[in-house]
């Protein structure tokens, strides 16, 4: 299951924009977009495809969103966090 | 080597001894530190690798950890045990390299209120290289670390792959080793959230930084006038003029060691002596307020502090073309430029590089020139110093603004691993002020003397009157200083917190000497902060920004001349 996700990263495969996410809600990772260095980024920092992550907080004026995946609280950028696709919980 | 924020510096000073300082931001061990050791009587050297995600080189951190590894006899890989699948990536890519190799599975003990099990033996079979659980900040596994070191041998079941092979391996792995039992928020996480949700967090941010700008100002005074000034006055002043005066009653080395100091009059200000102003500038007035300082810079980065902060600030950072994670390399530059301008190196491009070291260049003033600020201005009124801090506040935000539209580049976004707050341990903490502080004293009081026998050698030969001359239609006709305001300007290159002790001697009104605080602060860093500027930024970027702090700081000094003196 995992080797087909990690192999299927492309957006059109489904889910939609953390950003779409309100505080407190839990959602799957389901891709990871925009070029491999980002997707390397993402993946280095915990954020991979599968992955439930649970919207903290995010802050005014376009600030970033700060995430909890499996215990670890994570900051993206607003820009950044439209590339990570998600599945609502 | 490890990912960043494992403790790797944490097992390297135990493992070395002596010393060695950890500090809990990534980036700042891009200057690596390094040290011996002995394990059952032979001696290693040891080096503590900047934190890296992986081996592919896209930031400096990173291309050093690869060199450094490239050269290395042998690897002790720290990993962080409540991370393990993010940190096996790395962990694969050294293994894949062949280097007889030892893994460190630390923070161990915080696995087991975090619901994590990890079968330590089928991670060892998996990976076939020796793994030891241990707890740096409380010492567990270290010795047995240390033993195992010499038997450290190459793993023969990992590989050469691809990344995406790789990713697989650490998925398989991790489902093999590792099970997590899932958990409800908990008090502390509640009160962890409070600190990043803008509603809650931006208050706390607030009285944090309250409470340290209290702590340093209070606790710096009483240090001033209850240790220093007591040891100053009472003890050192009357025996040191008394040495020189029973040896030199009177000349040129009397004037350069104890200046106009005589034993009725003690006068560590305005002496210009090496053995008293030379003194009391680095040790009685600065290092009180530099000791508290990085105490409690220490304290906020050992919790795990910096980070929230970061992710409150970043939305008005990105209006000036940087990002959140720059406030920490800002708030370093609050004691001393130089630290500040090598950790914008945790920044990613070279366009946030330059307005980061610029702005702090011209608007962060370190903990010595504050400290003299005080001091000087303090006397007038506290009015003066918020007039200078408030038009350095404003210049910070006037030029980011500029800049982030004048230098072609890109400014990324935030993407930032918070750490859990830790509990600071003291004994570090202590420790690590105190290596700050030293590295302080061992920088400032060599230059400070340097600068005041400078001084004493142009008043000698009547430089001093040459460039005043040659500098007072500026000064006077354009600042509204005294044209003598030329000697604390060239001093200033050299060290500013003596610079604006040079300013004392001229009886300036409080206007004047708010203008040339300024002007002290703006005009060029402190030959330290230029050296490693220069190496950070290179010749013709170091050129535009001394160019921009030329024209700021005389911009800055007319409009506070008008707005002070009027014309």
């Amino acid at each position: 299951m995992v080797e087909n996700q990690l192999r299927n990263t492309d957006p059109e495969g489904g889910g939609v924009p953390l950003t779409s996410l309100l505080p407190g809600e839990r959602a799957r990772i389901v891709a990871l977009g925009h070029g491999k260095g980002q997707q390397h980024h993402f993946r280095t920092m915990g954020l991979m495809e599968g992955k439930i992550v649970k919207l903290i907080a995010t802050q005014p004026a376009r600030g970033p969103f700060v995430i909890d995946i499996e215990g670890t609280q994570i900051a993206v950028g607003r820009g950044m966090a439209r590339h990570i696709l998600i599945e609502k919980l | 080597m490890g990912c960043p924020n494992v403790g790797k510096s944490v097992i390297f000073s135990r493992l070395t001894g002596v010393n060695v300082v950890s500090s809990n931001y990534p980036g700042t061990t891009v200057d690596f530190t390094r040290g011996t050791t002995f394990i059952s009587g032979e001696k290693f050297e040891l080096i503590d690798v900047p934190g890296t995600y992986s081996l592919e080189a896209t930031s400096k951190a990173e291309e050093v950890a690869q060199t450094m590894l490239q050269e290395a006899d042998f690897v002790i890989n720290v990993v962080d045990a409540t991370h393990l699948e993010r940190n096996l990536y790395l962990t694969l890519e050294i293994l894949e390299r062949k280097k007889p190799s030892i893994i460190a599975l630390n923070l161990w003990d915080e696995t087991k209120h975090l619901g994590i099990t990890i079968d330590v033996a089928k991670l060892e079979q998996a990976l076939d290289v020796s793994v030891i659980t241990t707890c740096a900040l409380c010492g567990t596994g270290i010795r047995e670390l240390a033993s195992k070191v010499g038997d450290a041998e190459p793993s023969k079941t990992i590989e050469p792959m691809s990344e995406e092979d790789r990713w697989l391996k650490v998925g398989k792995i991790i489902r093999d080793v590792q099970v997590v039992q899932h958990r409800h928020h908990t008090i502390r996480e509640r009160i962890t959230d409070a600190t990043v949700k803008p509603t809650t967090g931006i208050p706390i941010a607030l009285l944090v930084i309250l409470f340290m700008f209290l702590f340093i100002i209070t606790l710096g005074n009483a240090i001033l006038d209850y240790l220093m000034d007591p040891l100053f006055y009472g003890y050192y002043g009357p025996w040191i003029v008394g040495v020189v005066n029973s040896f030199a009653p009177s000349g040129l080395l009397h004037d350069i060691l104890i200046g106009t100091s005589t034993l009725e009059s003690l006068d560590f200000e305005q002496s210009l002596g090496i053995l008293t102003t030379g003194l009391y500038v680095p040790f009685g007035l600065v290092l009180p307020f530099v000791i508290t300082f990085y105490f409690i810079l220490s304290l906020l980065e050992d919790l795990g502090y910096l980070p929230r902060l970061a992710i409150l600030v970043d939305t008005g950072l990105h209006k000036l073309g940087l990002h959140g994670a720059a406030i920490v390399p800002t708030i370093l530059g609050c004691g001393c430029n130089v630290p500040g301008a090598l950790a914008t190196r945790i920044l990613e491009t070279e366009k946030q590089r330059f307005i980061a070291m610029t702005l702090m260049a011209i608007s962060v003033p370190c903990m010595a020139q504050s400290a003299m600020i005080f001091a000087i201005l303090g006397r007038y009124g506290l009015r003066w110093i918020l007039i200078v801090y408030s038009t350095l506040f404003v210049l910070y935000i006037f030029l980011g603004l500029v800049l982030k539209r004048l230098i072609k580049g890109e400014s990324p976004e935030l993407l930032l691993e918070v750490p859990r707050y830790r509990k600071p341990d003291p004994v570090t903490l202590l420790k690590k002020t105190w290596s700050k502080a030293y590295g302080f004293l061992a920088e400032a009081v060599p230059f400070v003397i340097l600068g005041i026998f400078i001084v004493n050698l142009l008043y000698v030969f009547g430089i001093i009157d040459v460039l005043s001359a040659v500098f007072s239609p500026i000064l006077t006709a354009v600042l509204g200083l005294p044209e003598g305001a030329i000697v604390a300007l060239m001093l200033g290159i050299l060290r500013k917190d003596l610079a604006i002790g040079m300013l004392l001697p001229l009886g300036m009104s409080p206007q004047q000497l708010t203008i040339a605080c300024i002007i002290l602060a703006t005009y060029f860093p402190c030959i330290a902060t230029f050296v490693v500027m220069l190496r950070e930024l290179g010749v013709r970027d170091m050129l535009k920004a001394a160019g921009l702090m030329i024209i700021v700081s005389l911009s800055a000094g007319i409009i506070m001349r008008a707005f002070l003196i009027g014309i």
